[in-house]
């Protein structure tokens, strides 16, 4: 690490806190940080942790309601606070969460990648459009003169967020931040916009300040880490051994709480208990309440004390840290099921759109097409896919939430009619994606349990009273839950709430609909085994559907690849999982291959295979023409591929620069 | 806990608008209701003697062209445009509402089948709307209180279309659906509970409205009758006398402006109260 220039950010003692009608909210508490020239820091937290303040204090953007302080705030030696205005958008750039958020649907690509350059640094017009056509080229924008006249809702979400990069950079920024910008993204999409943020720091020179909740990310492109909770740093140092020996508990809990396709079969380990009350600050270490290491000594006010090599913690128990387990011990692995399938699902298939009375030309979109899969009694079935792949849509037909266009389905050995009967209803519950949305706001969670089995005709009176309590205590609340509603609880608890409500009528089989997505990764981590401890327990049978592979290669015993509403390989999780992997798969599991899929523009065209636009190991013609066939890869493991599987089982990385690691920066 | 008991606590402090107009909506209804044991005379008895008596110590708002004491008249009638206002308005939410929650519910030809009417009716002026219903036949209040409300139906119906559509997206109505529960449950119990406050805010507006196009019917002879004594009614016979005897208009109108704006109040008040974007602005 070098040390010796001098940072261009520096921030000590920052705090910021708001105005609010009925207490004081402490949003940031004494936060120092400092990005040396051309490095990039990775700030990292959950959500309530203060890591967007940071930015919007950075930008001079907190607003009138926030008080913000600093012992020392300065970008390359100028008095950040008081001189933000003139700094933003010229010497510091920001890229924020949402690309279809953060630009103006009314104008097109290219004036708002030129904009800085007209207003800021007074360019002619036609400078600056051949300015920002080129800097959207540097960015990998195919077709830019194009893509130039083009409006936000012509993109896709990759090509918004590279635009969006493209104006930041317009205003040849020296540092650049950058708040969860690949939040609202497709894994593929995220691992090429980090290489590209990697790239432009190597050829510009750019220091970047990347905030994120996902260690994942930051690993890859951080040099060096600051981690926030509840308001506070509690941990810095450089990425790598941050990653590797975490020296806060808080930092070990985030890791352990991490699914990952390496750590499969173990458990997680989530940690307990919710974000402090921001209102009233505990002046001692305000991870107390959550800490597996806490003693009276924790009250004390913690500083951050020197651990090792340019790395410090804020606890003065970080020695014991190390000892702390990272994973449980390894759950039972999954038993294969002999016994009929309970689910069985043959070329499901619905399209959106199609031609109407006065539009008869338009063209119906298969959002599903002729997909298949069995979920036998108890069995986890992972279906993993990026948006708009088709999967909610899958979820909704096998429920019968949606009619199907055509194809098969049939739950425990008979066809479930178009409008299935009350039994169906009762065996086969959903579990919702987001908190927020899935509890009716007016009813309390007692009124929200008792509902399905008074419709059902479960249990009445006391009895019912008795099933709410045992509900509660399967998904693990508290018995004083009951009379509360839904805002009074945290997106946790929420989600626990959608599931003991699914499991109220005793399901055989439940559908989780990114069931664990809106969650932090603490609190994800809790549910995830409640949800496998249900299983084993009452053994309920799970379609598990999530954008995220590490979620699914944790909770699933058999894994199906979705791609443009068709299955592209499905199999046991450990075979899938391991190599062979149809192209697809390998770049969802994989950054390396994701950054070499193509960027794509258009719906596959004709009979060929449904990835041939996007696939980096794409054969040539035969992929846009013929149908791919499956190939068995091993037992039950099927890829749906041109390629042979001797050749998939070798990763299909090409070598060069693209497909490498991170280069070192001297 | 506590912040959220403390926000919950908040949240229910009463705006001052709605205390206001709450007081004086209910002092209003009051005086409706035991008006005709307080008025000072008789309101439909002639007094020959005493036309044309300007506001005084006997007669506080003066008497009209049949020595009729105008406080009195006033007072009997005030019932008239309380019933209009909310009669009417109660009228429109039992029949608009339903339809709007089934059209949302039943995309395609149900919903047409209820919409498209509602879009005609939308598209004629009330008055005119008002007067088509009420012209044929001899006018009386229950008529008026009917017309008036047929008029609301189609504003009410659209404004619970509009928020059950958005309701209906959401995961605790897919949850619903999952159980299998038909459209009259998930409508009375998910749909329902979450679209009232905007409605009722609605509702608020609209009894104003209901009041001034009742008394605009009136006005037109499309009311109660004479003697009946309807303010609207009553500014319109006063016209003649207006240069003479101004208070026999003025005093109905003054107080058909006390209601009204008793019930804006009210309504904005409501809204305060139940509006969760204006209170999230005031909690931060
Ligand atoms: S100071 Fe104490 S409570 Fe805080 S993280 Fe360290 S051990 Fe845990
Ligand atoms: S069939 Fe061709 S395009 Fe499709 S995944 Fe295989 S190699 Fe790629």
């Amino acid at each position: 690490m070098a040390e010796a220039a001098a940072p261009i950010l520096a921030v000590e003692g920052l705090s910021v806190s708001y105005a609010t009608p009925y207490a004081r909210l402490f949003a940031l508490d004494d936060v120092s940080l400092a990005i040396p020239r051309g490095e990039v820091l990775g700030l990292v937290g959950e959500s309530g942790s203060g890591k967007s303040t940071v930015v919007l204090a950075a930008l001079g953007l907190l607003g009138e309601a926030a008080s913000v302080s600093a012992r020392r705030a300065e970008f390359d030696g100028r008095d950040l606070l008081a001189d933000a205005a003139a700094l933003r958008g010229r010497r510091i750039g920001v890229v924020f969460q949402d690309p279809a958020a953060a630009l103006n649907p009314a104008l097109s690509i290219g004036l708002q990648v030129a904009e800085p350059m007209l207003t800021h640094q007074r360019l002619p017009r036609t400078e600056a459009y051949a300015r920002a056509a080129a800097l959207l080229g540097e960015l990998g924008i195919p077709r830019v003169a194009e893509i130039m006249q083009a409006y936000p809702h012509q993109l896709s979400g990759g090509m918004k967020q590279r635009a969006m990069i493209a104006a930041a950079l317009a205003g040849e920024p020296e540092l650049l931040l950058l708040d969860e910008p690949t939040t609202a993204l497709d894994v593929t999409i995220e691992a090429q916009i980090l290489d590209l943020l990697e790239g432009l720091r190597a050829s510009r020179g750019l220091s970047m300040l990347l905030v994120s909740h996902n260690l994942g990310i930051v690993g890859r492109l951080c040099d060096r880490l600051t981690i926030l909770y509840a308001g506070r740093t509690v941990e810095t140092g450089p990425t790598a051994a941050v990653l590797a020996a975490p020296r806060h508990p808080y930092t070990r809990g985030l890791l352990g709480a991490l699914p990952r396709p390496e750590a499969r079969a173990r458990r997680l380990l989530p940690i307990p208990g919710a974000l402090p009350d921001l209102r009233s600050p505990d002046p001692g270490c305000n991870f107390r309440p959550r800490c597996p290491l806490a003693v009276a000594a924790c009250a004390e006010p913690q500083a951050m004390l020197p651990a090792g090599p340019a790395r410090r913690v804020r606890c003065h128990r970080h020695a014991l840290v190390a000892d702390l387990p990272l994973l449980l011990d390894p759950v039972a692995p999954s038993r294969p099921s002999a016994a009929a399938p309970l689910v069985d699902v043959e070329g499901l298939t619905r399209g959106f759109g199609g031609p109407t009375l006065l539009r008869r030309r338009r063209t119906r979109v298969h959002a599903v097409d002729g997909m298949s899969l069995t979920i036998h009694p108890g069995e986890i079935v992972g279906l993993v896919g990026e948006s708009g792949c088709g999967k909610s849509t899958l979820a909704r037909l096998i429920l019968r939430l949606l009619p199907a266009d055509g194809g098969r389905l049939a739950f425990d050995g008979r066809p479930v009619p178009e409008r299935p009967d009350l039994a169906f209803r009762r065996r086969a519950q959903i579990v919702l994606q987001n908190p927020d949305g899935s509890l009716n706001p007016r009813r309390t969670v007692e009124a929200i349990l008792r509902r399905p089995l008074a419709h059902f005709g479960l249990a009445q009176g006391a009895a019912a009273g008795r099933e709410v309590a045992r509900l509660l205590e399967l998904v693990r609340l508290p018995e004083a839950y009951r009379s509360r509603y839904p805002h009074q609880l945290s997106g946790g608890e929420k989600q626990r709430v959608g599931i003991a409500r699914a499991l109220a009528t005793r399901p055989d089989f439940l559908v989780c609909d990114e069931a664990v997505s809106a969650l932090d990764v603490s609190v994800q981590a809790a549910v995830l085994n409640l949800l496998q401890d249900l299983r084993d327990t009452l053994g309920v049978a799970y379609l598990f559907i999530s954008h995220d592979i590490g979620v699914i290669a944790h909770i699933a015993d058999t894994i199906v690849v979705m791609y443009r509403g068709h299955a592209m390989e499905r199999g046991p999780a450990d075979a899938v999982l391991h190599a062979p992997h149809h192209p697809y798969t390998e770049a969802l599991l994989s950054a390396g291959a994701a950054r070499q899929m193509r960027l794509v523009d258009t719906a596959p065209s004709g009979a060929g295979c449904r990835f041939a636009g996007a696939c980096p190991r794409k054969l040539g013609a035969i992929c846009d023409i013929e149908p791919p066939p499956w190939r068995e890869a091993s037992a039950g493991h099927r890829i749906l591929c041109h390629i042979p599987v001797e050749q998939l089982a070798r990763p299909g990385l090409r070598p060069g620069p693209a497909g490498a690691r991170r280069p070192q920066t001297p | 806990m506590s912040a959220a008991a403390l926000r919950h606590a908040a949240s229910r402090r009463l705006p001052g608008t709605l205390l206001l107009g709450g007081a004086v909506l209910g002092a209003i209804a009051v005086l409706a209701v035991i008006g005709p044991w307080i008025t000072p005379y008789n309101p439909t008895a002639f007094a020959v003697r005493f036309r044309f008596v300007p506001p005084g110590a006997a007669h506080w708002f003066g008497t009209d062209e049949f020595g009729r004491d105008v406080l009195s008249r006033v007072l009997a009638g005030a019932h008239y445009s309380l019933v209009m206002g909310f009669g009417a308005t109660a009228l429109s939410l039992a029949v608009g509402v339903p339809l709007g929650l089934l059209a949302a519910f039943h995309r395609g030809l149900v919903e047409e089948a209820i919409m498209r009417p509602i879009d005609l009716l939308i598209s004629l002026p009330p008055v005119l709307l008002g007067l088509l219903i009420l012209a044929v036949t001899p006018p009386n209040l229950f008529k008026t209180v009917l017309a008036v409300g047929i008029v609301y139906v189609p504003i009410l119906a659209r404004l619970s279309r509009a928020v059950a559509l958005g309701l209906l997206e959401e995961d605790f109505v897919t949850a619903a659906r999952a159980r299998g529960e038909g459209a009259v449950s998930i409508l009375a119990r998910e749909i329902l509970p979450n679209a009232w406050p905007p409605i009722i805010v609605e509702s608020g507006l609209r009894v104003t409205f209901a009041i001034l196009l009742g008394s605009s019917l009136s006005f037109l002879g499309l009311g109660p009758q004479p003697p009946g004594s309807e303010w609207g009614l009553m500014i319109a016979e006063s016209r003649e006398f207006l240069d003479r005897a101004p208070w026999i208009g003025l005093a109905p109108g003054f107080s058909l402006c006390v209601l009204l704006i008793a019930v804006n109040l009210f309504g904005e008040g409501l809204r305060e109260f139940l509006d969760p974007r204006l209170r999230g602005r005031a909690g931060g």
